[in-house]
């Protein structure tokens, strides 16, 4: 493709769209095939800017890290955008409620796919939450100074929860509204708060319609903003504590018994 | 790094004195761009984690597409308050403490407990003062940790799969009592 004579139509359409003037209004820098411009791709574009330039080769693999913090912010997103396309067609009434879900499920295009992947990323969300906290720990990179980000950590996992909980009271079916009752009948044994506590959750003596609508609010706003605040903290702490960790470093008495190991991972 | 630096123009007495100085950055000690850090044991991030996210992110997306194409999720009859559904149960992740209400009272099993577990986890970094992060250095840590963890599946599993009508012990092939 030396020559301008073999350029097809397309290699010619394609470089003037590149060179043209709105193209390079929004990207800033050339193909990131070069470190240069693999720099700048990093660094110029808002969504990749949460991650570094480079990263630890170590750290990278996907047999240390397994993705679970990443497919967690995926299922995040997805469960998102899924929840937006349900709240079209749902109204937080117990007259009606139940009648929105056979509805969607029947007559509403995709709807009854959209439901079941709301329903089934969010348990898949408790899962990779859940197997993510428990992988860090065992690498103990929850260690200085990485402590405060596994108590962030600590949080989304309370939140996640809470959220796949308030949103499994919306169908209002005989499993929502009785795994409901279930959960929060625990409440009035709160020490010190006891029914007070039962009140603010349930909004009255039963699940009806009042804990319908608080879990909705919970469900669809406080909640997903709770944990976007919360993720932003998390993500920001990652690379402000240096970081993915990388695998743990070998054992004091494996190097003094004069293991050969690189001391890959190992930032002080 | 793209910006061509020019050549400073030759700055007089009166100019040097009045320079102002901007701040370029801070290179904090403890930051990944640390000088000391060997250059050969990091990649660039375009392409080599952008590909794993990328295909990882994929994978996810297909897995959650198929299976929710193959498995329809679940709605009983309409919410009744003067129904019970024998046995009642709680949602998957939290059966594991439905599980333990059988045995102790609701203050001990349904608040305090879990209230507990959620406090010892958050406070966790700052009472596993042990500066080392390898296994063999991390032996209670990681012993108490696993054994924490496989009572939790076990009590989970029992909620979930062995527990019926009465919540009364039931095998799973004599009938499932589970709803996701």
């Amino acid at each position: 493709m030396s020559s301008t004579a073999n350029k097809s139509l397309l290699d010619v359409a394609t470089q003037k769209l590149v060179e043209s003037q709105v193209w390079r209004s929004i990207f800033r820098h050339g193909y990131p095939d070069t470190p240069l411009n693999q720099s700048l791709v990093m660094m110029g574009n808002v969504f990749l800017h949460l991650h570094p330039v480079k990263v630890s080769r170590q750290a990278m693999k996907v047999t240390y890290s397994w993705c679970l913090g990443g497919i967690s912010f995926f299922l995040f997103l997805l469960l998102t955008v899924t929840g937006v396309f349900l709240m079209f067609y749902y109204i937080p009434s117990t007259d009606v409620a139940y009648q929105n879900i056979t509805q969607l499920s029947s007559a509403v295009s995709f709807g009854n796919l959209v439901r079941n992947m709301h329903r089934w990323a969010a348990h898949l969300m408790v899962v990779s939450v859940t197997l993510h906290m428990i992988r860090v720990f065992y690498h103990g990179a929850y260690k200085p100074p990485r402590e405060f980000n596994w108590v962030v950590g600590v949080g989304l996992f309370f939140v996640t929860l809470f959220l796949s909980f308030t949103g499994y009271l919306l169908p209002w079916d005989q499993i929502a509204i009785w795994a409901i009752t279930v959960g929060t009948n625990l409440a009035p044994y709160t020490p010190l708060l006891g029914d007070t506590a039962y009140k603010i959750l349930v909004g009255g003596g039963a699940v009806a319609q009042p804990t319908l609508i608080r879990f909705y609010v919970a469900h669809v706003i406080l909640l997903p903003l709770a944990a976007a605040l919360l993720m932003a903290v998390h993500f920001w702490r990652i690379r402000k504590d240096g970081g993915e960790a990388g695998p743990p470093p070998p054992a004091r008495r494996e190097l003094e018994a004069g293991v050969e190991r690189p001391m890959v991972g190992v930032t002080r | 790094m793209s910006i061509e630096q020019k050549e400073p123009e030759v700055q007089t007495q009166t100019a040097a004195t009045q320079r102002r100085y901007r701040t370029l950055a801070v290179v904090r000690q403890e930051a990944i761009t640390r000088i000391e850090k060997p250059l050969e044991d990091s990649v660039f991030v375009w392409p080599h984690l952008l590909v794993r996210e990328f295909f990882s992110a994929t994978i996810v997306m297909v897995m959650v597409t198929l299976l929710s194409i193959a498995i329809n999720a679940p709605l009983r009859a309409p919410a009744n308050v003067n129904v019970t559904p024998n046995p009642a149960k709680a949602p998957w992740y939290f059966l594991g403490l439905q599980e333990l209400l059988h045995y102790f009272p609701p203050t001990t099993a349904g608040v305090i407990g879990p209230g507990l577990v959620l406090v010892a986890l958050a406070v966790l970094p700052y009472v596993d003062r042990n500066p080392s992060r390898a296994y063999a250095d991390r032996k209670i840590a990681i012993v108490t940790f696993t054994m924490f963890v496989i009572f939790w599946a076990v009590i989970t599993l029992a909620g979930s799969f062995f527990r019926g009508p009465g919540w009364l012990w039931v095998w799973p092939w004599q009938g499932l009592y589970f709803d996701l």
